[in-house]
């Protein structure tokens, strides 16, 4: 047996190792923990509707791929990985790397916003002021 | 109207002669100090002056603070602002020399430089490598400007409106802009005016400030070029 045929085995028996049994338990509970979590913050308006969808997508998504152990192997497969685990580890990061980079671009929406209203109310108090003392008698604040 | 836009934070203490020098200086110009958000008494001692003040009810940085001013400026329906630093290092005496290109229809933007001869304004190495290297960029534009970074500017109407668009930075506003303008066809030049230096400890020659504000600085003028010619292509 070559090298090459033996890595090959070795692959096939990592690839086919069953699941542990805790394991699958564990992301399916980890799953609903997730969905109750998110339905708890919306509940108690911390969380606001439109940022939900994507963590009920990947709570489904964990539910899913433990529900149906092949298709861990299928995508393992696919990315040409060794171990399901480290296809997990794969797509999770790929995954927090994205939603932090959407993160950092609504939040510079969001400094520009603030900005923007900042400004705005400054030169409106600045404009309601001289106002004021334009009309004499009632003295601009502070 | 013409107007003088003066950002201030935390100046109480050199606001007021900045103030007094600029009323005798420039009597004909209203005044206007937009406070970012001090916590000393900066918004009191400008409006004890006799200044318009805008106060920003938090910290936004020196270019919000500036772009603050050309909004209200635009809205108070101003056709000339200048703009200066409320630390003292601009002097009002050179205020109307800077403002008489733009008043006189040569120029749309006027920007007062320390290194036309005027004042004898001296800079670090890295300082001034760093000022070359922004100048050499901007000449690449097809812009000649030897004071990028001068915060002592005259400008108009057309001016105005531009900077008071989202492409203004809230930090720096400095080659990235001044290339934003040359490329809307503004007319960009230079006038000599003496400077001192800041008495401020300028946060951006310490630790890796330098080096941020240089890639920053890239970034931006690499996206000003680039916003331009898609808005071009739209136009």
């Amino acid at each position: 047996m070559t090298s090459e045929e033996r890595l090959e085995e070795l692959r096939q028996l990592f690839m086919e190792a069953p699941e542990s049994a805790s394991t699958r338990v564990i992301a399916i509970v980890l799953s609903l923990l997730l969905v109750a979590a998110v339905l708890w913050l919306v509940r108690r308006r911390t969380l606001r509707e439109e940022y939900t969808p994507i963590w009920m997508a990947v709570a489904l998504g964990i539910a899913a791929l433990s529900l149906v152990p092949p298709l861990l192997g299928w995508l393992t497969r696919a990315v040409g990985a060794w171990t399901p685990s480290s296809t997990l580890f794969f797509f999770g990061e790929l995954f927090l790397l994205a939603i932090c980079l959407n993160y950092a671009v609504r939040l510079s929406g969001l400094t520009l916003q603030i900005k923007n209203l900042a400004q705005e109310l400054a030169v409106l108090r600045g404009e309601l002021e001289e106002a004021r003392a334009l009309r004499g008698g009632e003295r601009p604040e502070r | 109207m013409k107007t003088v836009v003066v950002p201030a934070f935390q100046e109480e203490a050199r606001l007021p002669a900045v103030l007094t020098a600029l009323a005798t200086a420039a009597p004909d110009f209203r005044v206007v100090v937009v406070d970012d958000g001090s916590r000393d008494a900066t918004g009191a001692v400008a409006r004890a002056a006799g200044a318009t003040v805008l106060r920003h009810p938090f910290n936004l940085g020196y270019g919000a603070a500036l772009q603050t001013g050309y909004k209200w400026a635009l809205r108070a329906g101003a056709t000339l602002v200048v703009q200066m630093d409320a630390d003292g290092q601009h002097d009002p005496a050179e205020l109307n020399a800077l403002a008489a290109p733009v008043l006189a229809g040569e120029l749309d933007l006027a920007i007062g430089s320390r290194f036309l001869g005027a004042g004898d304004y001296e800079m670090g190495g890295l300082q001034r490598a760093g000022r070359n290297f922004f100048r050499a960029l901007l000449s690449a534009f097809g812009l000649r400007v030897t004071d990028p970074t001068s915060g002592f500017q005259a400008m108009n109407r057309a001016v105005l409106e531009l900077y008071a668009s989202d492409m203004f930075p809230s930090d720096f506003p400095d080659v990235d802009v001044l290339l934003c303008a040359h490329r809307h066809g503004l007319r960009v030049g230079e006038r000599p005016v003496r400077m001192r230096k800041s008495p401020r400890a300028s946060t951006l020659h310490a630790g890796l400030a330098p080096i941020y504000y240089v890639y920053k600085m890239l970034l931006a003028v690499w996206a000003a070029s680039s916003t331009d010619r898609r808005r071009r292509e739209g136009a």
